[in-house]
């Protein structure tokens, strides 16, 4: 109840300031006797003295009155008419007096003679399409004109030699020189500095100049890449967000991006991602097409954040989807067609070098043991003798292709009139994976991605003041690919043995009879036919997102001026199942051969198990529905011209329900609610003032913890707007210092299962803990299991957030954008670190004891710039710099090993062994402190340091090693370039501070039959060749744990540079096209990850420790853009 | 103004109002840990969370220690079981096998057992509309099992904490650290303590046998408190100096280092109770009833001594395992006797020479001792004559190591040249033979092969289905406690209480004669090159250990035995020895291959405690010399 009167008290105070200030607006002044006694006054001074001597509001071109000389005037008790008649006597301008205000003109000069007059026609566009409601004008005149809906202009009466200006929100300015009636295109930049640019924030937009939190936004064309998946294009192009991609696989390569890196250790890491007010995930933001964005910003501050409340903690992806304008149809259109292949293999050892090497390994370890390949099969089979016999089967080949087709289109339209706008778009996109498709087969087993949206988003003016829009929105994915999926099958094949069997035998006439596929396979225990397992059958799923959203936004200037309101309600509806379709293949391997006559037999290995038929599984069945609610009212006003204030409060609420949850406590609804208030100020467009609150509820904490009032505040300073600053204009144009603190709150803590932490989670049917009885032992019960025990002191985690921005424009050429931030987090959900096992808990016991923080910068600079009209040339930099560090981690008292401590290091630090090098032989073991990883460590094997000297190594020993697993350190940079017709641009991205470890439970060669890699081949310790710093230690045919434990060895640097992507485009225009009704074309070739620079070559050093993965594409794009 | 004044007033009032229904999403009745106890099924079910966290006593290789943990079965290379790991000496503190502690590496977690075990004994009281019997009962078998969990840990760890009564969850870290490891005089205590209360209320048998057999009776409860005096008076519990400084944050020696003889007697009293109680209920040792074929007294002592593990509730069974039964562990010991390929991968559990050496030879007696048989050249061959053929196949070239040996020896082993009785054949002719060597079909798998060229046939049900590609299992119920086990404890303890009797020798001649061996007295007075052995107590307790390691083999008894007995030093610092089996001739294979250099130390007798566990309160110490 306390909050609950917090609150009213605050919104009452608000009332009533907001009712003080409209009773000022009342007071009108009555006198009008006017006296003035000056000489040598300059008529803005003379106006200013009759303004404040009359009341009246007098509103007049500064520039123009300036340009007047000084005057005496001696006015004495005269009405405002009087007053201004005297003023103005003899100087080329007129007055109108309407009601309270009066508004003074200049009256036109008589022009100079000409000695003719052009018509000028022109076209205005942006790199996109024509430009509509562009402003063009002769400088030095009045006269000027508003290009239509397709850009188009015409200026009657130009004189020869003048100069045209076109200007519009959001572009540069353009000057362009008349020297001929010719028609003229003009192409506009855009311009995202702007001094008078609206800025997209939360639930609004705001001047940019009046901005106080940090927030970054991106022209989305730079959002262009040639991919069907947003998110890869994210890292580098836009400061504060840390992002890598760790898979090239259709359908899952989705980037993993940060807002600022990670300051938390709960489940929800990511930011929240807001399409058009709603929120969605990250692969519906991948689905998004560049072409049907409006606009896309990072809010990454505490004010910026602070209305979305308990959503926005750990930063938010805006992004808004475009929307008709006024004006006839506009259709553009968009096909590519690209060619992708992996960026780079993996090298594996050829089959000899495998079999000789499978033997040493099992030697090595055990003399006494069974080598797997007699010198006899290795003879064969460097002889060819016969590849069903003596098999050397390169899997890859057998599976994968050497690059792949992928289609991608896009078309929107766009327009409308005068009472509704509509745009709408649809997308087509066809990725396809590199997996071979056998003709024996009887399907297409490749994997095959088929994406198709739909947008279509109309507004409609219903009165002068209301306004509804409704956007819908679908988004359908067909999937068809291999039963394993892509990841998998590339793991398969390096899990697979090159010489035990060929992937299928030739069907001869002794076995012609056989209808299947005669699967090569071995009885030599477990074994992978990859070529069996991909062939076998084929999975689909299919997913789709609907979303329907209606919006009112209702102008209530009728009650008072300024105040608006809006509401909109929106549901989802996301749905997904995937079905396999498979028969269970049948194995043979070659029981006889006979090395004179080539006669071949073989013998069937699970005539029991397998099928000729096919047979079907179900899969994952996901039904969502999600329903949100948001309703604003805004009011905003500006006093006596200069100050300008706004206030709003949002009202949020949102309920998500899964279908097919898994249990009872998770089925029930997630609901979220919350009231949030912002309220501007700003003073001359110097000084700026900003206070946010949240007020949020979550249904996850006990009632007296359930809700959480988060307040955040800053100021912003236009330093180049104060008088002093003018000698520095010429350099500095634009300089802004912004300062943001303010508190953000999550709600997404601990693990997402954990739905209400104030109730246990008791399990009545645990099969766990069943227990069985009975002669025949068929008596059973399943038992009970707790998963977690009530806590009803579970609270919200709190973040803490300051940023100090800075902005900056130099030479008119470089917008310079620095923010500095850190961020304190507490009351982060841990689980005790005390509790002993002999307690017996079944489940941790959690409290909110955690801390952390995190620091950094993100920059930004960009640079633009025309040489004359036909040569431009941009370019922009980021960098993001973002770590973390543990404040308060429960761990247990650690006596001598402070190094085991989490407190101060990175939150995905990596703690591990420090592997000094391998042992020289066994002598060196026995003298050395015991390795405790269960099994003998023999010479060769990787020797750790005893940090703590206790002469054992144990998990005391483990250090904090490398740098973390999230890279600490984003950048992009690159530039765009056009000379007429021709575009190019080139972007490079890289990260730096980042460790990753290669896995060696997956790259251990003969674990398992595993493939043996190249580099592990040329560089291991051997008896022959004890080399202690070899690439890989003593073979072995098992998963030695001494060599599998996290430590230097295997740790590399993720640091890498690329050139990520780089275009090259050529647009008609003109005539040419026009004459087959079009308007422009633009043809474009492109790449992505032409280039990487980086140390570690095993292979693409961006997927990190998942290198045995699908790996990231390089792409050959071809495309065309029509618009008309 | 006053209209938006009013406007705003009702958002507000309704965000408000609403804001406390809309986020109460959850409804009555979500189930919490009072709903176990509400009725009698949740209870019967919770009973059975309690028992679930019982060992996995027939899974050798990552359930249970004490078939796979010492030098009764070993395998090669290729295998990695946790039991396998811990018996090649690979025990680590940072990481234990079978770590009953932390319920990690095949061990299950004991504590969150006796946790529940709590629960269920504060709770049952209120569950309505069950009868008090009914309750007491139960509660009898809970208070048996948390007793059985202590033992379990105490065997393992030696002094552990007591843990009566369950900590709060929201207990204090100081709490939390004053739980220390009790005195194992101590623990002891607690356990018989409990086991005499659930001995009180047990029912002598279960009512209805096809829904509750397994679960705790009277007899069952007997007969492991039995097994736990004898463990208390063993001398690795009593009298045990090896640890005189280990302490606990109290101050008390934790190992008792004074003899004390009424141990023992305790024990014998205990163990006598238990056999006259069982036999009182019909127990007896098992034999072979006649199966309708015409088969020769031999194969008949083989069979009672092969199904008296295997043949599901025989008459010797005081506690078989219901949740855990022999199915794997059949298929581990089964060597194909088939030739051709199969597509299961068997018969790999291999039985080193210390197993196969300790049988005693057709005479009774340790080969060793044995005045007739040929001890020096029991490596070299011969071949087998027809007469042998119920044991050896016919003009089988074997070696002399496998000729001459008692019953027990050709029950419970497979090896080349043997005969394997049953699996479709269940006369004494036409019968299979194991064939070892390589080209053999017992040999030539990459991993599925005994590395020491001897099986443990003893756990493989004769009437398991087995073809060239067939192979089905007949899952028997694990005999955690068996009627000769009771009778061998009995032996011991008053061997040790009162010294050689006509009543010790009593119950060793009753095993004996079902082995088809003669009697102590008349086998060493006959047979034996040490003719008085059994007549002093050093003797008998010699006797009394070998003929427990024979009876017993691969039931998982010998690596407690071994431990309690403090032989282990001995015993496990041993050559792992078997045959050269990648051998096509016997003169090749039959040439004994050190396989491994077992070693044991003073620290090995107990589990060290996980480090993460002791850096949680290292007030509760690491075991000796960990």
């Amino acid at each position: 109840m306390y909050k609950k009167n917090t609150l009213r008290a605050i919104f009452m105070r608000c009332l009533i300031i907001l009712f003080i200030i409209s009773m000022h607006l009342a007071v009108r002044a009555g006198a009008q006797q006017i006296t003035i006694k000056r000489s040598e006054a300059s008529l803005a001074t003379l106006m200013k003295e009759i303004k404040k001597q009359s009341g009246y509001n007098i509103l007049y071109d500064a520039v123009a009155l300036s340009k007047v000389p000084k005057r005496n005037v001696i006015i004495e008790r005269a009405t405002i008419a009087q007053a201004l008649d005297q003023c103005l006597a003899g100087l080329p301008f007129s007055y109108i007096i309407d009601g309270s205000s009066v508004l003074i003109t200049q009256r036109p000069t008589p022009l100079p003679p000409v000695q003719s007059e052009w018509e000028i026609r022109g076209t205005v566009r942006d790199s996109i399409g024509p430009l509509a409601g562009v402003s063009v004008s002769i400088k030095g005149t009045k006269k000027g004109a508003t290009t239509d809906e397709k850009g188009r202009f015409i200026l009657l009466d130009v004189s020869p030699k003048s100069t045209l200006v076109c200007t519009m929100v959001g572009y540069h300015s353009k000057e362009i020189l008349v020297d001929s009636p010719t028609p003229i295109d003009i192409q506009l930049t855009v311009d995202d500095t702007g001094l008078d640019e609206v800025v997209v924030v939360a639930f609004g937009t705001q001047k940019k100049e009046e901005v106080v939190g940090s927030m970054t936004t991106i022209n989305p064309a730079e959002l262009k890449v040639p991919s069907s998946n947003l998110t890869t294009a994210l890292a580098g192009r836009l400061a504060g967000i840390i992002a890598y991609q760790r898979s090239g696989e259709p359908g899952q390569d989705n980037a993993d991006f940060f807002i600022r890196g990670v300051t938390t250790f709960g489940y929800k890491k990511d930011p929240l991602i807001l399409i058009d007010g709603v929120e969605f995930t990250s692969t519906d933001l991948a689905r998004l097409q560049p072409d049907d964005i409006a606009s896309f910003s990072i809010m990454k501050d505490a004010t910026a954040t602070a209305l979305y409340g308990a959503r926005g903690a750990n930063g938010v992806i805006l992004v808004t989807t475009k929307e008709g304008k006024e004006g006839a149809a506009k259709v553009s259109f968009r096909l590519e067609n690209s060619i992708s292949q992996p960026n780079r293999n993996v090298e594996l050892a050829d089959p000899i070098t495998y079999m000789k090497l499978n033997n040493e390994a099992v030697r090595t370890r055990d003399a006494l043991g069974v080598v797997p390949y007699s010198q006899s099969k290795i003879d064969h089979t460097i002889a060819g003798t016969n590849p069903y016999v003596y098999p050397a089967t390169d899997w890859r080949k057998e599976l994968f292709k050497d690059y792949t087709v992928n289609q991608r289109a896009n078309l929107n339209v766009s327009g409308g009139g005068k009472v509704a706008r509509y745009y709408f778009a649809g997308t087509f996109n066809q990725d396809n994976g590199v997996l071979k498709v056998d003709k024996q087969s009887n399907f297409n087993n490749n994997i095959k991605l088929k994406t198709y949206l739909l947008r279509s988003n109309i507004n409609v003016n219903l009165t002068k003041t209301t306004e509804v829009g409704v956007r819908m929105y679908g988004s359908f994915d067909e999937y068809s690919g291999p039963l394993d999926g892509g990841k998998e099958m590339y793991e398969k094949v390096m899990r697979s043995n090159p010489v035990l069997f060929p992937a299928y035998y030739p069907k001869t006439e002794k076995y012609d009879y056989i209808e299947h596929i005669l699967f090569g396979g071995t009885d030599l225990g477990t074994f992978i036919n990859p070529y069996a397992d991909m062939v076998k059958g084929y999975r689909e799923y299919s997913r789709s997102l609907l979303m329907a959203q209606f919006e009112l936004k209702q102008d209530l200037s009728f009650l008072t001026k300024g105040l608006s309101f809006r509401a909109m309600g929106n549901t989802n509806r996301a749905s997904y199942f995937t079905v396999e379709r498979l028969y269970k293949p049948f194995y043979y391997q070659a029981s006889y051969y006979d090395p004179k006559t080539g006669d071949l037999d073989l013998q069937v290995l699970n005539e029991r198990e397998g099928t000729e038929y096919l047979d079907y599984k179900e899969g994952d069945k996901v039904i969502k529905s999600v329903f949100y609610l948001e309703s604003a009212l805004n009011y905003a006003t500006t006093i006596a011209n200069k100050h300008n204030l706004s206030a709003m409060l949002v009202y949020i609420m949102r309920q998500s329900q899964d279908a097919n949850a898994g249990d009872l406590q998770q089925s029930l609804p997630a609901r979220n609610l919350g009231l949030s208030g912002r309220a501007t100020y700003s003073y001359d467009n110097r000084y700026s003032a900003e206070f946010n609150f949240g007020y949020n509820g979550s249904e996850r904490f006990y009632k007296n913890h359930r809700f959480g009032f988060f307040p955040s505040g800053g100021i912003a300073w236009q330093v180049s707007n104060e008088q002093f600053w003018e000698p520095l204009k010429p350099y500095v144009s634009m300089f802004k210092v912004r300062a943001t603190y303010g508190l953000v709150g999550n709600d997404a803590i601990g693990e997402p299962t954990d739905r209400f932490f104030y109730l246990s989670n008791v399990n009545m049917d645990d099969p766990n803990r069943k227990a069985t009885f009975g002669s025949d032992f068929d008596y059973t019960n399943n038992g009970v299991s707790i998963s977690r025990y009530e806590n009803n002191n579970i609270t919200w985690e709190i973040a803490k957030k300051t940023n100090i921005g800075l902005e900056m424009n130099l030479f008119k050429s470089f917008d310079i954008q620095a923010d500095f931030f850190w961020e304190y987090r507490k009351n982060i959900l841990m689980t005790r670190a005390f509790i002993p096992a002999y307690l017996g808990l079944s489940a941790g016991v959690k409290a909110n004891v955690g801390e952390a923080s995190g620091r950094g910068v993100d920059l930004s600079i960009d640079y633009k710039h025309s040489f004359g009209s036909n040569f431009w040339l941009t370019g922009r930099a980021n960098f993001t710099y973002a770590t973390s560090a543990y404040e308060v981690y429960e761990e247990p008292e650690y006596l001598q090993e402070y190094w085991k401590y989490h407190v101060g290091y990175p939150i995905s630090q990596t703690q591990g062994y420090i592997a000094e090098r391998l042992f020289v032989d066994d002598e060196e073991v026995a003298n050395s402190p015991a390795q405790n990883f269960d099994m003998p460590v023999r010479g060769g094997d990787i020797k750790y340091r005893d940090v703590n000297g206790d002469g054992q190594i144990t998990a005391l020993d483990q250090v904090p090693i490398g740098n973390p697993k999230t890279p600490e350190i984003v950048y992009g940079f690159g530039f765009s370039t056009g000379y007429k017709n021709l575009d190019l641009s080139c972007f490079f991205q890289g990260l730096a501070q980042e460790s990753f470890w290669i896995d060696p439970v997956a790259t251990a060669p003969f674990l398992n039959d595993q493939q043996l890699l190249k580099a592990y081949a040329d560089s291991h310790w051997s008896e022959e060749n004890s080399n202690v710093m070899a690439l890989w230690p003593r073979l072995s045919t098992y998963e030695h744990p001494n060599n599998t434990q996290t430590s230097t060895w295997f740790m590399r640097d993720g640091t890498f540079l690329r050139l990520k992507t780089a275009e090259l485009g050529y647009t008609f225009q003109g005539k040419g096209v026009q004459r087959i009704g079009l308007d422009r074309v633009r043809v474009y070739v492109s790449g992505v990850n032409l280039l990487t620079f980086s140390r570690f070559k095993l292979w693409d050093v961006e997927m990190a420790g998942n290198g045995l993965g699908y790996p990231i594409q390089r792409v050959y794009n071809m495309g065309v853009q029509v618009s008309f | 103004m006053k209209y938006i004044q009013r406007y705003l007033y009702i958002t507000i009032w309704s965000v408000v109002f609403t804001a406390c229904s809309y986020l109460d999403v959850v409804p009555d009745n979500v189930a919490t840990i009072d709903y176990a106890f509400r009725t009698p099924l949740t209870a019967e079910k919770y009973l059975f969370t309690c028992y679930s966290w019982l060992p996995g006593f027939a899974d050798p290789y990552s359930g249970n220690p004490g078939i796979g943990g010492a030098d009764e079965i070993w395998y090669n290379a290729h295998y990695t079981y946790n039991a396998f790991l811990l018996a090649q000496g690979n025990q680590n503190i940072q990481n234990p096998f079978l770590d009953f502690w932390m319920g990690d590496r095949g061990g299950v977690p004991l504590f969150r057992g006796i946790r529940e075990c709590n629960i269920f004994l504060e709770n049952i009281d209120q569950v309505k509309g069950m009868s008090d019997a009914d309750k007491a009962r139960m509660s009898a078998e809970v208070k048996f099992l948390k007793a059985y969990y202590h033992f379990w840990l105490m065997r393992m760890y030696g002094p552990i904490p007591i843990m009566d009564t369950n900590l709060p969850i929201s207990a204090t870290v100081e709490e939390v650290k004053a739980v220390t490891r009790e005195p194992t005089d101590d623990v002891v205590n607690y356990i018989v303590h409990l086991l005499d209360e659930a001995i009180a209320v047990l029912p002598e048998k279960v009512q209805f046998e096809v829904q509750e057999l397994g679960r705790v009776t009277k007899p069952i409860a007997m007969a492991i408190k039995a097994q736990v005096l004898v463990t208390a008076a063993s001398p690795l519990f009593n009298g045990n100096i090896d640890f005189p400084t280990y302490q606990n944050a109290r101050g008390e020696m934790l190992f008792n280092n004074q003899f004390h003889a009424e141990k023992w007697a305790l024990a014998a009293q205990a163990a006598k109770e238990a056999i006259e109680t069982c036999e009182a209920l019909g127990s007896k040792l098992y034999y072979f009833a006649n199966s309708g074929y015409a088969i020769s007294d031999t194969t008949k002592t083989e069979m009672s001594i092969r199904a008296a593990i295997t043949e599901r509730w025989n008459s010797e069974v005081i506690w078989g395992s219901t949740n855990s039964t022999a199915g794997a562990i059949q298929t581990g010991s089964y060597p194909r006797i088939f030739p051709g390929d199969a597509d299961y991968y068997g018969g790999y559990m291999s039985v080193p020479f210390s197993m196969v050496e300790l049988f005693y030879s057709a005479n009774g007696v340790p080969i060793e001792e044995d005045l007739d048989w040929q001890y020096a050249d029991r490596y070299r061959t011969r071949k087998a004559i027809a007469q042998e053929h119920l044991y050896v196949k016919e003009n089988y070239v074997t070696a002399m190591l496998n000729f001459e040996r008692e019953p027990r020896f050709y029950a419970d082993l497979a090896f080349d040249g043997g005969r394997w009785y049953g699996q479709g054949v269940y006369t004494d002719v036409n019968n299979f033979y194991v064939e070892g060597r390589l080209g053999g079909a017992a040999a030539g798998h990459a991993y599925a092969y005994s590395v020491t060229g001897y099986l443990p046939k003893k756990m493989v049900n004769f009437q398991n289905a087995a073809g060239p590609k067939l192979w089905t299992v007949q899952r028997y119920p694990w005999p955690i406690m068996r009627l000769a086990d009771l009778y061998l404890l009995y032996a011991e303890a008053s061997n040790e209480a009162y010294g050689p009797s006509d009543e010790v020798y009593h119950y060793l001649d009753l095993i004996r004669e079902r082995a088809g061996l003669l009697g102590v007295e008349a086998a060493w007075g006959q047979h034996s090159s040490r003719p008085t052995k059994y007549q002093t107590k050093e003797g008998l307790r010699e006797i009394i250990h070998q003929e427990r390691g024979i009876e017993l083999a691969f039931e998982g008894s010998r690596f407690w035995d071994q431990r309690r007995w403090k032989t282990a030093v001995r015993t496990l610092n041993h050559a792992i020895v078997g045959w050269d089996v990648q051998q096509e001739t016997p003169e090749s294979y039959y040439r004994p291959k050190i396989i491994f250099q077992q070693t044991f130390g003073l620290r090995d007798y107990f589990w060290p405690i996980q480090e993460s566990e002791l850096i949680r309160n290292r007030g509760l110490m690491q075991s000796p010399g960990w």
